[in-house]
């Protein structure tokens, strides 16, 4: 069984989680055509560690996690709260 | 009340259990709450309790419940007389037998004591209004979420068959909640003990009901479980 730490609910079975993807910070408002193309239609999918929003589906919490794409290790798990402008967890 | 004379005397209200017809079938009787009938007992109370020692299955779907969300649930029920544990995933017991679960730090399952309806949550629901609550805002879980209570010294290993988490009593202390997974289905079960027993609540999508049932029947017969009325779960000389 692998095992995700929840912020919440402590660690868990992972099939009580959903995986939505790469955390992506929107580019302002007033940002060229191409800036809101790439946010909306590209991803990185990047081999190495990124950051990815996750949900617990008991409590539909959300949160960020840290995973390691080429061994899919998860590094640690944050809320929302502690990422901070820049993207980075705090 | 028996099984038939209960449906008949629900009939002037539409509300009934989700487990209604497979209580009917196990010959249940009725006592008729406003939220609906509620079955006491099968027939057999002296054994039933006696059963809900070892393990016993109880439909609690007819008693009041309601949930609450946002920043200010907590201040506001605790302007109703309900004080929210201060941790989530713990219960705290209130006035008349009243479950105040804390599910986050801003969500909150009020549950009624296992044998009667709380007239403190009926109170609570009619007190609310958004002008009066700010941010606290009802989530109604009368009809979104079947309510069994699993009951006995057995329960804990009935349920490593069909769930991830240790319940056992040192691991999964008493007034503790988990919200995870039960047979694949999204539950939150909460363990509030009584008369010295160990009780685990177990509330999930309503539209499951049929199904988890059918579950429950089968994981518990390995360890002789069998449905019990709430009157095994009630303290002796409690009125239902």
């Amino acid at each position: 069984m692998k095992i995700m730490p929840c912020p919440l609910n402590g660690p868990r079975n992972i099939q009580e989680f959903i995986c939505r993807g790469e955390v992506r910070i929107p580019p302002a408002a007033d940002a060229s055509a191409e800036a809101w193309a790439e946010y909306l239609f590209y991803r990185e999918n990047k081999a190495g560690i990124v950051r990815e929003w996750w949900c617990h589906l008991p409590t539909t919490f959300w949160f960020i996690a840290e995973r390691d794409t080429r061994t899919d290790e998860i590094i640690r798990t944050y809320t929302f709260d502690a990422l901070d402008e820049s993207g980075s967890g705090r | 009340m028996s099984g038939a004379e209960g449906a008949r005397a629900a009939n002037g209200n539409p509300r009934r259990s989700f487990f209604q017809r497979q209580l009917e079938e196990l010959g249940a009787r009725f006592s008729i709450l406003e939220d609906g009938p509620l079955a006491t007992d099968f027939g057999t109370a002296t054994a039933e309790r006696e059963q809900a020692r070892q393990l016993g299955l109880c439909d609690l779907s007819s008693l009041p419940r309601i949930g609450f969300k946002g920043a200010n649930t907590a201040a506001w029920l605790a302007g109703r007389g309900v004080a929210l544990p201060a941790q989530p995933h713990r219960l705290a017991r209130i006035e008349d037998g009243l479950l105040a679960c804390r599910l986050s730090p801003g969500e909150a399952l009020l549950l009624s004591q296992p044998w009667g309806a709380s007239r403190l949550i009926k109170d609570v629901e009619r007190a609310w209004s958004i002008e009066s609550a700010g941010l606290c805002f009802p989530v109604p879980r009368r009809d979104s979420h079947a309510w069994l209570a699993l009951v006995g010294a057995r329960v804990p290993a009935m349920l490593t068959k069909i769930c991830g988490i240790d319940f056992r009593p040192h691991k999964f202390a008493d007034l503790t909640l988990a919200q995870t997974q039960v047979a694949r289905t999204s539950a939150i079960v909460a363990r509030a003990d009584v008369e010295g027993t160990g009780c685990w609540h177990l509330l999930f999508d309503s539209a499951s009901a049929a199904y988890m049932w059918q579950v429950l029947i089968d994981a518990m017969s390995e360890f002789d479980g069998r449905p019990v009325g709430c009157a095994a779960l009630a303290p002796p000389g409690s009125a239902l």
